[in-house]
């Protein structure tokens, strides 16, 4: 069954002390259903992306919570999936509309961080690592410094190559108005940044944000709305922790989901025209480039740096939005609003961010260091 | 929130790694760490080659001059975190230099 995507929202991301979870996903919803041009009624399930709602605010069940929410009684699902919670909560809405259960299906990715210390962040975070990393008192900037070195060693990845992925994505989301950081950064300024986990600095990692994003996908396609098709899934799994993966330069969930997506959807990575990637840190962006196969090993910082991926630069456009880095970083409505930017993208109503004539746009959401990854190939 | 149950249950993985070494393969220093290990930063923590399979740790008892890759460390028993007010004190497996 041919499934689309009707309407898609996000919140403003960043610190957003003044607004609660539930305002967050009252307005993506609002927004998202006007734009599908359905109401509330019409929807047959609510999938809720979210990861730290129980470790760190106390409160689950957050399929009711949502939609009562919403003055819903429809079957909802809270999906974690750590980091790709929000793309894992698509995914299976998606698989729902497919099977003809759901005609349609509502998702929201939702995530409030900034309310709490950022020491009681990383320790809710960790809880998506294994037990020998928490042990270790690792964080996950120590656990991507810890992969960051070794492709460093492997492949001359250097600190600068890793900048340039910075100061890209702080460029587009100076031009997305709901980017977490509007500013614009130099090279300089990310090497000169305070050590976080050596070799990461501040500039290299996601910040904390607050934010929420949603997204209709129906089986019933009204006449006068141009739908964006799902082309395309996968999700794979690995390992939690990264002490018992056998490759520390990739991640094998990754290329497992990408080869799955791209063979439902027919292509190769070279019809891609936009990617939203999971760059959670500056080297996840270089790894995520190679494991997607846009590039070879070892190749993709030098690409980076070259400004191949910048907007209206190149033949591939990665994260218009801002990804992770720049547009901000609420785990659980990540990978939500990575469909949306697709789908914003592929409709031409990117704004100053469109990428001009983008047919085929890809999205790629990860949890932990790589224990799961989903990827998205869409299409106008 | 640290389960004493818990703890026990996971002494034989702890028996297991005692006295083992290996070689640090990579490695990075915590500067932001997360709750229970704030009166330990900046702290290095490392991955470790102990023959064919990797362990994450902590490496204490070094200087951060010293800290590179090949280097050969031995796991110890060492106090993990600091524990709540009236908890059990958490031990568990770091890694040390071999002089």
């Amino acid at each position: 069954m041919q499934v689309g995507v009707l309407g898609v929202a996000t919140t403003k991301f960043g610190e957003l002390w003044g607004v609660s979870p539930r305002q967050l996903v009252r307005q993506v919803v609002t927004e998202a259903l006007a734009q599908s041009r359905l109401e509330l009624k019409d929807i047959e399930a609510l999938y809720v992306g979210n990861m730290l709602s129980g470790i760190l605010g106390g409160q689950e069940n957050l399929g009711a919570l949502f939609a009562s929410e919403l003055r819903l009684t429809c079957p909802a699902f809270k999906i974690e999936g750590a980091c790709a919670s929000g793309g894992l909560a698509f995914y299976n809405a998606s698989l729902a509309v497919r099977s003809g259960v759901f005609k349609n299906a509502l998702v929201v990715g939702v995530e409030k961080m900034t309310d709490h210390k950022p020491e009681e962040a990383a320790m809710g975070l960790m809880g998506a690592g294994s037990d020998s990393e928490r042990q270790a008192g690792a964080t996950f900037p120590a656990l991507y410094a810890l992969m960051a070195r070794v492709h460093m060693q492997k492949y001359g990845t250097s600190e600068e190559e890793m900048a340039a992925v910075a100061v890209k994505n702080h460029y587009h989301a100076s031009l997305n108005g709901k980017a977490h950081f509007l500013n614009q950064i130099t090279l300089e300024q990310v090497l000169k940044s305070p050590q976080i986990a050596d070799p990461l600095k501040l500039l290299d990692c996601s910040p904390i944000s607050d934010g929420a994003a949603a997204a209709v996908i129906s089986s019933g396609l009204p006449k006068s709305i141009k739908p964006i098709w799902i082309k395309g899934a996968g999700v794979a799994t690995d390992s939690l922790g990264l002490d018992r993966r056998a490759d520390l330069t990739s991640l094998n969930s990754a290329i497992a989901a990408a080869k799955t997506a791209y063979r439902e959807a027919g292509i190769t990575p070279k019809d891609i025209d936009i990617a939203e990637v999971h760059d959670c840190f500056t080297i996840a962006e270089i790894m995520a480039l190679e494991d997607l196969g846009f590039y070879e090993k070892g190749k993709a910082g030098k690409a980076v740096l070259k400004g191949e991926t910048t907007l209206g630069k190149g033949k591939l456009t990665v994260n218009t939005s801002g990804g992770l880095k720049a547009c901000g970083h609420p785990v659980g409505a990540t990978g939500v609003k990575q469909v949306a930017e697709i789908v914003t993208q592929l409709r031409g109503e990117a704004g100053k961010k469109q990428v001009t004539g983008a047919k085929i746009g890809l999205a790629h959401n990860v949890g932990g260091t790589g224990a799961v990854a989903v990827v998205h190939i869409f299409s106008s | 929130m640290l389960s004493p149950v818990k703890l026990w249950r996971n002494q034989k993985y702890t028996r297991e790694l005692l006295g083992k070494s290996g070689k640090v393969v990579s490695f990075t220093v915590i500067r932001v760490p997360p709750a229970g290990f704030e009166s330990q930063a900046p702290y290095p923590v490392v991955l470790v080659d102990l023959g064919g399979r990797l362990q994450i740790g902590q490496l204490v008892d070094v200087q951060a001059h010293q800290i590179r890759t090949g280097l050969r460390v031995r796991a110890v028993i060492r106090r993990v975190r600091q524990p709540d007010p009236e908890g059990v004190i958490p031990y568990g497996v770091k890694f040390k230099p071999v002089v």
